[in-house]
C-alpha cells in the first residue's frame, strides 16, 4: 500500500516537474517575441526612450496596419509561399527515391552518393551567389521564382535524403517485400507502405525545407530584381532605409511572416507521433 | 526472418544494376546543376586574380591563399570559428535532444508546446538577430528594462562590456536559434522507437536512466548524428547572426570565417581572397567530415 | 499521410503553373538590353519593328519612400519617352554593393547605377565619360567642386546625385542644464563633457562616437581633418600616419576610455547614436544635416541646435562631406541607346523632379537649381548648402579607398582595445602605401 502511494507521489511530482520545465522554456523561448510584439506597438521615440517601460504605453496596433499600405506584403508573402512550396515539393520529389534507393538497394558508389551529398552543403551559400547567378544566367532564371525555388530544393537535398535514408533504414523491409509478392511495383510498395509508416521523418524533413526556403535571404535577394516577385526576407527592406530603419515596421512584419509557418506546422504535426502506432509494424 | 528476398529476380540483371541509378538520378541532376557547378566555380576564383569591381583578370595560382594566410586576422578568425561551432553544436545538441525528452511525453498542451518550439525556426535569422541585439542592448535594451521594471536591478547594466562577452552573447543566439532543429530531428527519431522496447524494461525493473542510455540513445542516434554533422556544417557557415549583432567588430575579434570573407569580398573588393577563404573552410569541415564517414559509416553499412 | 501526398502533388502542380507565369512574365524585365560580356539581344535593330530601347538602372534605398518615387519616376517617364523602356532596382545600401558585384562578375553591369563608390569600376575600365552620356545642358548645372570628386586622368566618370554634410548636434537642454558654453576647440570640449558626466552622475552620455564598420572612417575624418591632418597630401600620397592624425586619434580614443562618450563606439553606429541623442541620453554628437528630419520623424522633442565641429587648437574646422553619384556603364551602346540613357538622365536632373527628390531624401542637392529650391522651401538649409560648398570629402577616386576605409575602422577599434595608435597607423601606411 504505502509503496503505491509513495509511487504515485511521484509520478505526481514528476509531472509537475515537466510541466514545470516546459512552461520555462516555453517562456524563455516566447521572450524574444514579446520583446519585437512590443517593440512594433511602440513609436521610435518610445523604443528608445530613456526610462522606457515594459509594456508600450500606448499600443499603436495600427503599425499592423500601416505596413500592408507601406508595402505589397500579401504579394511578398505569396511568393515566399510559392518559392517555399515550390522548394519543399521538389526536393521531396527528388529526395525521396534518393533515399530509398540508399535505404533500400545496393549499389556501387553508394558511400560516394552520401558523402558527396555533405561535400555539397560545405559552403555557405553566401560564397556560391557569383556561380549561382551564372547557371541562373544560362538557364534563363534569373529574377524568376522558379529559379529560387530550384535552387532551395538543391540547397535541401542532402538533410532530406540523409533523414529519410534514416528513417527509412530503421523500418523493417518485410512489409514491402511482401506487398511486392502480392504484385506491388516498387513505386506502389513505398508510396503505400513505407512511406505512411516513416510519416515522422517526412513531416521533419517537410517542415525543414519549408522553414529553410522561406528563411533563405542571400540568394533572393541577388536573383530577384523585380518587386513584385521578391519574397518576404527580402521584401521587408523597404523598412530599413538608409536614413531610418524602422524597427517597428520590422518587427510587425516579421511577426506577421511567422504565422504561416506555424499554421503548416499545426496541421501536419499529428504526423509526427504516427510512428507510435505504426511501430508496431515493427519484427 | 529474412527470407524470401533473394534469388527473385535474376533474369533482368541490366535492368537491376541500373534502377538504383535512376532513383537517384533526378537528386543528382539537382544537385549538380545548382551547387556543384556554383562551387566549382569557387574554386575558379580562388586561383584567379580578381579586381575590385568584380572581373577575372588572370591566373593568381596560389596567391589568394598565401595572402590571405599571411594575414594576421586570419588565425584570430579560425580561433573563433572553431570556438563558435563547438558551443553552439555541443550545447545546442543537448540541450534540443533533452527538449525532445520532454516533448515526447505526452501532456496536455504538447502541441502548443511544440507550436512554440518552431518559433526560433521559423523567423529570418536576421529577424530573430536583430531582436537580441534589441534585448542585450545597455542603453535601451529590453532585458535591462525587464530587470529593472521588476527590481532586480537598479541601473543599466552593460551586458557586453568586452568582445568576448558579445561573442558569448553571439553563440547564445546561436544556440537559442538551433534547438528546435536537433529538437525535431531528435522527436523524429523518438516517435519510430517502439513502445514495447520501454514495456519489456520497466518490467525488467530498469530505471529512467538505463533506459534511456540503453534503448532511447542507441536507437535515436542514427538520426542524431545525421543532425549533428549537417548542424557542424550549417553553424560553421552561419553568417547572418554575427553580422546582424556585431559585424565581426571590434577588430575582428568576433569574426568568424563567413563574416570575415564576406567583408573580404564586398567590403575590401577582393573577391579572389574570400573564395580562398572558404576553400580553407571547405577544406577544414572536409577533414571532419571524412573522419566521421571513416568511423560511423563503415560501422552503420556493415 | 494520404493528404500530405496530396498536398505534395498539388503543390507540383502549383509549382508547373508558376513555372509557365513566370516563363510568360519575365522575359519584358528580365532579358538585360545589352550585356557587356554576351552578344546582344534582339533589341540591338529596334529600328524597323519599332521595338523599345530598354534602359535598366540600379538605384539606391535612401528611404522609405525611394522605392515609391521611382516606380512613379519610371512610369511617367515611360509614359512619355515611347521608345524608351527604363526599369530601375532599387535596392538597400544594406545589400547593394552584393548585389550590383554579383551582377558586373556575370557580365549584367546595370546601364545606370546610383551608388557611392566609382574608382573600382573606373579602374576596370566599366565605365564611360560623363561626357558622353550626360547632355551639356544638364552637365552645366552641378556644383563644380562636386564634379571634381569625381575626377580620374582628368576625365570626369560619374555624376553626383545627391549630397550631405556633417556638423555638431547639440542637445541645449542639457548644456543649459549644466551650465557650459557650446565647445569650439578640443579642450573646451573634454572640458564640457566631463562636466556633463559629473552633472548626471554617468546617466548622460556628453559625446557620441560610431567607430564601428558602418562608418568609423566618418569618425576617423572628423578628427584628423579638425586636427590640421588628412588621408593624403596635396600631391595624392598618402599621409596616413601623419603626426597630426596619430594626435587626433589618441585624443579621441582618450575621450572614450575616459568614459565621457557612449559605452560602446566599436558596436553603436550613428544611427544608434542619433537614437539616443533623440532621446536625450547622448548630449552632443557629430551628425548629418538630415538628423532634424530624424528627429520629427522619429517623435523626438529633443531641444537641439547645430554649430561647427571642435577643432584642435586655432586649425579652420572642416565639415564631412559624403557624395553619392550616378554613372554609367561601357555595355556597348548603339547611338539610340547611348540617347535614350541621355534622356533618363535629363529627365531625372530636370529641374522639378530633381528637387523634390532630393527634399524627400532630406539630402543636399547636387545642382545649383536644386540648392535654389531647397533654399526656398527651407531657409535653415541654405547655410547647409554653404556648409557642404567648403566640406573635406573621402578620396574615393583613389583606387586604395576601399582599403583604407576598412583599415582606419581596424586602427580605431584595435586603439579602443588598448593597441598604440602610432603603431597602428604606421602599419596601415605601410602596407597601403608601401
Amino acid at each position: 500500500m504505502n509503496d503505491n502511494i509513495r509511487v504515485n507521489w511521484q509520478k505526481l511530482l514528476l509531472r509537475i516537474l515537466l510541466y514545470f520545465v516546459v512552461a520555462v522554456i516555453c517562456v524563455v523561448i516566447l521572450y524574444p517575441y514579446f520583446v519585437m510584439l512590443c517593440t512594433a506597438l511602440k513609436s521610435r521615440a518610445e523604443i528608445f526612450s530613456i526610462n522606457g517601460t515594459v509594456l508600450p504605453l500606448n499600443a499603436l496596433w495600427s503599425n499592423f496596419v500601416d505596413i500592408w499600405k507601406k508595402a505589397p506584403m500579401a504579394q511578398y508573402m505569396l511568393n515566399s509561399i510559392i518559392i517555399a512550396g515550390g522548394s519543399t515539393a521538389i526536393a521531396m520529389v527528388c529526395g525521396i527515391p534518393a533515399a530509398y534507393a540508399l535505404a533500400r538497394m545496393k549499389f556501387k558508389g553508394q558511400t560516394a552518393f552520401l558523402g558527396f551529398i555533405i561535400v555539397s552543403q560545405m559552403f555557405a551559400p553566401v560564397v556560391l551567389l557569383i556561380g549561382i547567378y551564372k547557371v541562373m544566367q544560362v538557364m534563363n532564371l534569373t529574377n524568376s521564382l522558379l529559379g529560387l525555388i530550384f535552387i532551395n530544393a538543391a540547397f535541401n537535398q542532402a538533410f532530406t535524403i540523409w533523414l529519410l535514408r534514416g528513417t527509412f533504414m530503421s523500418i523493417s523491409a518485410e512489409m514491402e517485400q511482401a506487398a511486392t509478392i502480392d504484385g506491388c511495383n516498387r513505386i506502389q510498395a513505398m508510396m503505400k507502405i513505407l512511406l505512411p509508416v516513416a510519416a515522422p521523418g517526412i513531416v521533419t524533413t517537410l517542415i525543414f525545407i519549408f522553414i529553410n526556403a522561406w528563411n533563405e535571404y542571400t540568394v533572393a535577394l541577388c536573383l530577384i530584381s523585380t518587386d513584385t516577385i521578391k519574397p518576404l526576407t527580402v521584401g521587408i527592406n523597404i523598412f530599413n532605409g538608409y536614413n531610418m530603419i524602422e524597427w517597428q515596421y520590422l518587427f510587425a512584419a516579421s511577426i506577421f511572416a511567422i504565422i504561416p509557418v506555424v499554421i503548416l506546422f499545426m496541421s501536419i504535426e499529428k504526423n509526427l507521433t504516427a510512428g507510435l502506432t505504426a511501430g508496431g509494424v515493427k519484427g | 526472418m529474412k527470407k524470401n528476398s533473394p534469388k527473385k529476380a535474376p533474369k533482368n540483371s541490366l535492368a537491376r544494376t541500373i534502377e538504383p541509378y535512376i532513383w537517384i538520378a533526378p537528386s543528382v541532376i539537382l544537385m549538380a546543376i545548382f551547387i556543384v557547378i556554383p562551387i566549382g566555380y569557387v574554386f575558379y576564383m580562388s586561383v584567379s586574380e580578381i579586381s575590385k569591381a568584380g572581373l577575372v583578370k588572370g591566373f593568381a595560382g596560389l596567391e589568394n591563399f598565401s595572402k590571405v594566410l599571411g594575414s594576421s586576422k586570419f588565425s584570430l578568425v579560425l580561433k573563433n570559428t572553431v570556438v563558435w561551432t563547438i558551443m553552439v553544436v555541443v550545447l545546442s545538441t543537448v540541450l534540443g535532444f533533452i527538449l525532445a525528452l520532454l516533448l515526447n511525453n505526452k501532456f496536455k498542451g504538447r502541441k502548443i508546446a511544440r507550436a512554440i518550439v518552431v518559433f526560433p525556426w521559423a523567423t529570418t535569422l536576421v529577424i530573430q538577430a536583430s531582436a537580441w541585439k534589441f534585448i542585450i542592448d545597455t542603453d535601451y535594451g529590453a532585458l535591462n528594462t525587464l530587470l529593472k521594471s521588476l527590481g532586480i536591478i537598479g541601473a543599466n547594466v552593460n551586458w557586453t562590456p568586452t568582445p568576448e562577452a558579445f561573442f558569448a552573447w553571439e553563440i547564445a543566439c546561436g544556440i537559442f536559434v538551433t534547438i528546435p532543429f536537433v529538437c525535431f530531428t531528435a522527436l523524429s527519431g523518438l516517435q519510430s522507437i517502439d513502445s514495447s522496447y520501454y514495456e519489456a524494461a520497466t518490467v525488467d525493473g530498469a530505471t529512467y536512466f538505463q533506459q534511456l542510455f540503453n534503448i532511447t540513445l542507441p536507437l535515436v542516434k542514427p538520426s542524431l548524428t545525421v543532425a549533428t554533422v549537417l548542424n557542424i556544417i550549417y553553424v560553421f557557415n552561419s553568417f547572418p547572426i554575427v553580422w546582424t549583432i556585431t559585424k565581426g567588430d571590434p577588430a575582428s575579434r568576433t569574426d568568424t570565417l563567413v563574416t570575415y570573407l564576406y567583408k573580404l569580398a564586398f567590403y575590401n573588393g577582393k573577391q579572389g581572397e574570400a573564395a580562398a577563404v572558404s576553400v580553407i573552410g571547405f577544406l577544414i569541415l572536409l577533414v571532419c567530415a571524412s573522419v566521421y564517414m571513416v568511423s560511423t559509416l563503415k560501422k552503420g553499412d556493415e | 499521410m494520404k493528404k500530405l501526398i496530396a498536398l505534395l502533388l498539388a503543390l507540383v502542380m502549383v509549382l508547373g503553373l508558376v513555372a509557365c507565369g513566370s516563363g510568360n512574365e519575365t522575359p519584358a524585365t528580365d532579358a538585360p538590353v545589352s550585356d557587356a560580356g554576351n552578344e546582344t539581344p534582339a533589341t540591338d535593330a529596334p529600328a524597323a519593328s519599332g521595338e523599345k530601347v530598354e534602359v535598366t538602372m540600379i538605384a539606391a534605398q535612401y528611404g522609405t519612400q525611394t522605392a515609391d518615387w521611382w516606380a512613379n519616376f519610371v512610369s511617367e517617364f515611360n509614359a512619355a519617352n515611347e521608345n524608351i523602356n527604363l526599369v530601375v532596382d532599387v535596392v538597400s545600401w544594406n545589400d547593394i554593393y552584393t548585389v550590383v558585384n554579383t551582377r558586373i562578375a556575370n557580365g549584367e553591369a546595370p546601364d545606370l547605377l546610383n551608388i557611392d563608390v566609382f574608382a573600382d569600376y573606373q579602374a576596370d575600365g566599366l565605365l564611360l565619360p560623363a561626357s558622353e552620356w550626360v547632355s551639356e545642358e544638364t552637365y552645366a548645372k552641378f556644383y563644380p567642386a562636386f564634379l571634381e570628386q569625381s575626377v580620374v586622368d582628368d576625365v570626369v566618370w560619374a555624376v553626383p546625385d545627391l549630397a550631405s554634410a556633417r556638423a555638431l548636434y547639440y542637445n541645449v537642454d542639457i548644456l543649459n542644464e549644466v551650465g557650459v558654453e557650446v565647445p569650439t576647440t578640443w579642450d573646451e570640449l573634454t572640458d564640457v563633457c566631463q562636466k556633463i558626466y559629473d552633472y548626471y552622475g554617468g546617466e548622460v552620455y556628453p559625446w557620441g562616437v560610431d567607430m564601428t564598420t558602418d562608418e568609423g572612417q566618418a569618425c576617423f575624418a572628423y578628427y584628423i581633418w579638425n586636427n590640421g591632418g588628412d588621408f593624403t597630401d596635396a600631391e595624392g600620397n598618402w599621409t596616413l600616419n601623419s603626426a597630426e592624425n596619430v594626435e587626433a586619434i589618441e585624443y579621441i580614443i582618450g575621450l572614450v576610455n575616459a568614459g565621457l562618450t557612449n559605452s560602446d563606439p566599436a558596436n553603436e553606429t550613428r544611427y544608434d547614436n542619433q537614437d539616443m541623442f533623440g532621446a536625450g541620453k547622448v548630449a552632443m554628437m557629430i551628425g548629418p544635416n538630415s538628423i532634424p528630419t530624424y528627429c520629427s520623424v522619429g517623435g523626438y522633442d529633443v531641444n537641439y541646435a547645430v554649430a561647427s565641429i571642435p577643432v584642435n587648437g586655432d586649425n579652420a574646422s572642416v565639415s564631412a562631406g559624403v557624395m553619392d553619384r550616378i554613372m554609367c556603364f561601357d555595355n556597348g551602346y548603339t547611338d539610340e541607346e547611348l540617347a535614350a540613357v541621355t534622356a533618363v538622365v535629363d529627365a531625372f536632373y530636370d529641374d522639378e523632379p530633381y528637387s523634390e527628390w532630393v527634399l524627400m531624401e532630406d539630402f543636399l542637392p547636387a545642382t545649383s537649381a536644386g540648392g535654389e529650391a531647397m533654399a526656398a522651401a527651407n531657409p535653415e538649409s541654405a547655410a547647409w548648402i554653404e556648409i557642404v560648398g567648403s566640406a573635406k570629402f573621402y578620396p574615393t577616386a583613389k583606387a586604395e579607398w576601399a582599403d583604407v576605409k576598412q583599415g582606419v575602422i581596424d586602427v580605431l577599434q584595435q586603439a579602443l582595445l588598448g593597441e598604440d595608435v602610432q603603431t597602428l597607423l604606421d602599419d596601415l601606411q605601410a602596407e597601403i602605401a608601401g
